[in-house]
Order: structure tokens, then sequence, then C-alpha cells
């Protein structure tokens, strides 16, 4: 029979596993367990009240006012989602390309897009918020400077160009991360299969639609995987650039802006509510656990095939 | 018709100078094979020929047409990798149909082709499995359909046994034979291994350290080498050059016995003569006639038998031996003449 004897080896291997272990436990799952819990009670302040089954999740998804809030979160989610990924991931592969074909300039520009990734989106956030003041922010200066005085907005301070200014802003700091993916990718496929297609084609546009884009594949799953759990979570910069309320007016809140603002309340208002929190945080957590499954799942299948 | 002439053609890296003005004219319709050693530029050569490098200096002409600027796809060349360069996310009807299609042919067109081709490299079992289905052997068929279906008229070939096991790779080599023939195109073929560059060849460019060493068919090559480099490159085991003293018709090494040698060429009293492992005979008992030698170590192939012998001014000579004798290592015996074809080298022929 074997047993795990606690000397040499197995002492070892225990005494680096169960730390981290612990800590994950304590941390990550316990958290997780417990907010399912706190979903199902009603809670005034800090105090458990009555177990009430799926009262909370009815009151987000269906009772108003917090269910057109749910609603205006998520649709601003779906936004970010997918403007996201045409700017960053979009535009890190073109970058990826441009960068692999070492065009002019590519040692620099291999370091200079990757710089912004390594910043704390806390920087990050306050860097654009000046960049984008109205008055004084770099962006309105240069674009009234360069004679382009419609450009010149307050970015921030309406709701027609709030998010998008976010959404930017988010472009402008992650672009590094899915182009560095796709560079390694790139690197990945073997010189004399690009050799080949040159013997075939001469089309740029070709060879990056039917050799190079299905052969960085695995790399395509990471970050539309990765971009879809972060757009779903998106949290610091709303909140450093925007606040907790998604302001102007809701126009920036998203999913973690909500939850954060409804279990823990808000400066404004204080309220706050733990069994409806929970609800959000269960449900959003459901929703990015099954959809990034299906995601990896599919675009899994799509790797194999290659 | 495809007719290859090169001028003057320079290759240079950065600093480094690989070709150094390579001058040759490839007829229609031959197999040409060019070998060399490791490092010789025969690969750059052929690279610059299918376009995949640009050419520092001189000029490429197909068919009278000047071909230095065109791009690789719009030559008419076809190039089968040593790698085999298959595109793995597409089945084998996929991977040579992509560049047919590319080619603006229509449908029926590509599907004809492809037929053809699977037909004569018998892939028709496997058009519809992906490359890491298929073992060696079947990836090579399908990157030489894939040349095949584009009808190139100059078929390039980058080393394309180096990755099969030496079973199959006498095999494949009889099928690229039996291609050239039935096809007919021109074919360029690159190798390091002389027997690939023997049985295949039409004629044989050897190339060493970016210059062609000598042009010419494989009997030519082997009878008649231009210099030391050609003679030792071709033939296995390689030739041995001996460095003798002429006296009358008679060569030999100092304190080492001397052989009879008739037809020698008047060309001083030093020289260097080239005796192939059939032109000699070695045994174990020492007379007057021929070089005392040692054996150092012999080989046994079945229907073949060689000794490496060391001479008394320590040249090592190859020499083969009926595979019934039996040379016994480390003892001293005599090396004669068997025949009296050898090769002497004055100088201007020694090459590095």
């Amino acid at each position: 029979m074997a047993r795990l004897r606690l000397t040499g080896r197995g002492m070892w291997i225990t005494a680096l596993i169960v730390p981290p272990l612990a800590f994950v436990a304590l941390f990550i799952v316990y958290p997780i367990i417990s907010a399912f819990a706190y979903a199902f009670y009603d809670w005034q302040g800090l105090l458990r009240g009555d177990f009430v089954w799926f009262d909370n999740f009815h009151k987000v998804l269906f009772v108003e006012p917090y269910a057109s809030w749910t609603r205006n979160a998520f649709t601003h989610n779906i936004m970010v989602f997918f403007a996201l990924m045409v700017l960053q991931n979009g535009v890190g592969f073109l970058l990826a390309y441009a960068l692999w074909r070492e065009l002019p300039g590519a040692r620099f520009h291999r370091i200079a897009v990757f710089l912004p990734v390594v910043l704390s989106t806390i920087i990050v956030g306050y860097l654009w918020k000046l960049f984008l003041h109205p008055l004084f922010g770099v962006v309105n200066q240069s674009a009234r400077a360069i004679g382009l005085p419609w450009l010149a907005q307050p970015w921030l301070g309406q709701d027609s160009t709030a998010l998008w200014a976010l959404i930017f802003a988010n472009a402008w700091h992650m672009v590094g991360f899915p182009t560095l993916v796709f560079l390694a990718g790139m690197q990945r496929i073997p010189t004399e299969i690009l050799d080949a297609v040159r013997m075939e084609t001469q089309s740029e546009w070709v060879k990056i639609r039917k050799i190079v884009w299905p052969l960085v594949a695995p790399s395509a799953t990471v970050v539309f995987v990765l971009l879809f759990v972060g757009a779903f979570n998106w949290f610091e910069l709303p909140y450093i650039m925007a606040g907790l309320d998604g302001s102007p007016y809701g126009s920036t809140d998203v999913l973690g802006l909500y939850f954060y603002r409804t279990a823990f309340g808000n400066v404004s208002s204080g309220q706050q509510d733990f069994g409806l929190g929970s609800a959000l945080a269960v449900l959003i957590f459901v929703f990015i656990a099954a959809v990034a499954s299906v995601i990896t799942v599919r675009l899994r299948a799509r790797e194999i095939q290659v | 018709m495809a007719r290859l002439v090169l001028r003057g053609v320079k290759k240079r890296f950065k600093t480094t100078d690989v070709l150094h003005g390579i001058d040759l004219e490839i007829g229609d319709r031959e197999f040409v094979v060019f070998v060399g050693p490791s490092g010789c530029g025969k690969s750059t050569l052929l690279r610059l020929i299918a376009g995949l490098d640009p050419i520092t200096e001189g000029e490429f002409f197909l068919n009278e047409q000047r071909m230095n600027d065109v791009a690789p796809s719009k030559r008419g060349i076809a190039m089968v990798f040593q790698s085999y360069a298959l595109y793995p996310h597409m089945d084998v009807y996929e991977n040579m149909a992509f560049g047919a299609r590319l080619m603006g042919l229509d449908k029926t067109e590509v599907e004809a082709r492809i037929a053809e081709a699977s037909r004569m490299l018998r892939l028709d079992e496997l058009l519809k499995r992906k490359p890491r289905e298929l073992s060696g052997g079947q990836r090579q068929r399908v990157a030489i359909g894939r040349a095949l279906v584009r009808k190139p008229e100059v078929f390039l070939l980058d080393e394309p046994l180096s990755n099969l096991d030496a079973a199959l790779r006498s095999d494949v080599r009889l099928e690229i034979a039996r291609l050239h023939r039935s096809i007919g195109g021109t074919m360029i073929y690159v190798t390091h291994d002389q027997v690939e560059a023997m049985t295949l060849a039409d004629r044989i460019v050897v190339m060493n350290l970016g210059r062609i060493e000598q042009v010419g068919s494989p009997r030519e090559l082997y009878e008649t080498p231009a210099n030391t480099f050609v003679a030792t490159f071709i033939g296995s085991p390689k030739m041995a050059l001996i460095d003798v003293i002429r006296q009358g018709d008679r060569v030999g090494i100092a304190d080492g016995g001397s052989i009879g040698l008739s037809n020698m060429p008047d060309a001083g009293d030093r020289l260097k003569i080239g005796l192939r492992p059939d032109a000699l005979t070695i045994s174990p008992d020492m007379d007057s006639e021929g070089f005392s030698a040692s054996v150092v170590y012999t080989e046994y192939l079945g229907d073949n038998a060689y000794a490496y012998a060391r001479l008394a001014d320590g040249t090592l000579i190859s020499v083969r031996t009926p595979p019934t004798s039996s040379m016994n290592r480390m003892r001293p015996c005599g090396c004669r003449s068997s025949s009296q074809r050898h090769i002497s080298f004055p100088p201007k022929m020694v090459g590095d």
C-alpha cells in the first residue's frame, strides 16, 4: 500500500503545495462560496435576515429600477467587449504582423507597444483623465493647435463619448498584450512554410487570411477568452476615470461598478445590500464562466483542425 | 521550354560573401544536381533561382527573360522544401489546390490537375488527411504533388530525401527519377549526398566555398575530375591522394616503396596522384613491389569490403578487397596497383 510518508520528497511537496492551496481556499474559494450563500438571504446592513430563496436574483433581473440598471450596465459590457475585440485584439494582430514582418523601426516599436501594459491601471486611468481634461488636457489642446477644434470635446463629460473614451484608454493600455501573444504565435510558424506560400502568391492579404491567421489560432483563443473575461469584469478603469456611478448619468456604468455600488454602497447614497450585491456577483460569475467555457471549447476545436 | 542562364551571380549577406560569381546554363528538361559540402552555397543558389532571396549582383534569365526582380510566384518555378513545408491546417487536397487556385485556374482544371497528380503519386487514399496524419514518405509525395499541380517550367528540390530513413530514401529517389522522365520538366536538385547526385543527375554541379568547382555528367566527374576537391568529393570511399616522387614509370614514397604506373603525364618529378579504392589491391605479403602499409580498419559490406591502410608517409588510403578476404588490423602489408587507373594532379589542379 502506498502511503505518503512525510519525509524527504513528500515533505517538500507538501510544504510547497499547502500554503498556496490554503491561500487560494481562504481568499478565493471561500468568498465565492459565501457569496453564493449570501445571495439567498435578506440582509439588513451587516445583519443576516431570512432565507429568501431566489428573491434577490428575481429583483436584480426583473424588478425596477434594478432591472433597467442591470440591463444598462450589461449592454455597456457587451459594447466594451466588441469594441475592444476590434480596437485591442484586432489592432494587436495588425501590430504583431507589422512587427513580425520587421518593418522599419520594429525593434523600437516592439518595446513601445508593450510598455503601457506594465503600467498599473491606476496610473493609466489618472493619466488619461488628465489627457482628456476638457480645458488643459493634451488631447483637446493639440486638437485646437492643429486646427481641428471640433475634436476638442469634453470626452469624459458627455454621455455620447464617455464610454468610448474609456474603451480607447483601455485599448491604449492593453493593446501590447494581444500583440505580444500574436507575435509569439507568428514567430512559431516555420520559415519554410512562409517560403512555400511566397512561391505561390505575393498577396499579403492571402498570406494573412489563409496561412497566418489559421496558424495563430492558439494565440487567438488565449486573447479572445482573456478579453471576454476582462470585458465583463471591467472595473478599475471606469472606477478611476468615471467614478462609482458610471457618470455621466450612468453612461459608463458597467456590471463591475454596479455590483460594487449595490453591495457596498456609494458615497452619495450609502445604501448597501449584500443580498442584491451577491446575487449580481453570482450572476456575473456564472455568465462569465459559462460563456468563457463555450468560447474556449469552440476555439479549441478550431485549433485541433490545425 | 525552360532554359536557365546565370551570369556572374553573387550573393552577399551583410558583409559575408556566400556566392562569388556563378556562371551556369541549364537546358530544357535537364536534371541538374547541385552538390557540395554544407555551407558551399548550393541551397543559397537554389533560393536565388526561386526568388526567395534577392540576387546581390549578376543576372538570372529564364527563357531569355531577366528574372532578378520577378516575384517568386510569377517565375513559373515550383519548389519542394527539405521539411516539405505542407500547410498544417489544410488537408492533402487543399494543400495541392491552394497554389493552383491562386494561379487563377478554374475549378474543373484544378480538380483535373489534382486527380492527375494524385494518381501519379498514389495519393488518392490520402486526399482528406491532414499533413500530421501522414508518414514522412507520404508528406514528401504531397509536397511533390503540390509542385506538380502548378505545372511549373522548373522544379526546385532542396534536399528532399534528407528527412527520410535510409530504406525509403532509395525508393523515393527512384520515384523522382521516374517522375522526371514522365513529366519532363527541368529539375534542379540540391543535395550533399554524392550518391543521390550520381544516380539522379544528367549533369552535376559540384560546389565548394561559394564557387562552382566542376560541371559535368556523373561519369565525367568520376573519371576526369577537374581538381582534387571534385576527385575526393565524388566516389565513396573517397579517392586517396598520395604525394609521390616519380622515377621513370614508377612512383614512390620516401622509404615507403613504389608502384609502377604507365601513361604518366610529363609534369615534373613531384606530383600528387589519386587512386580510387578499386585501383589498388592489398595483400599481407611484403615484397619489393608496392607501397608498404598497415591496415588500420576494415569495413565489411556484404558484396564488398574495404580496408583502410596507412602508408609510410601517413596518408590514409582505402582499398576495395574481396568480401571473403580477412585482413588483420595493424599488420604490415603491401599495396599494389591492380589496374593502371589513376589520376595525377599537377599542382594547379590541387584545390583546397
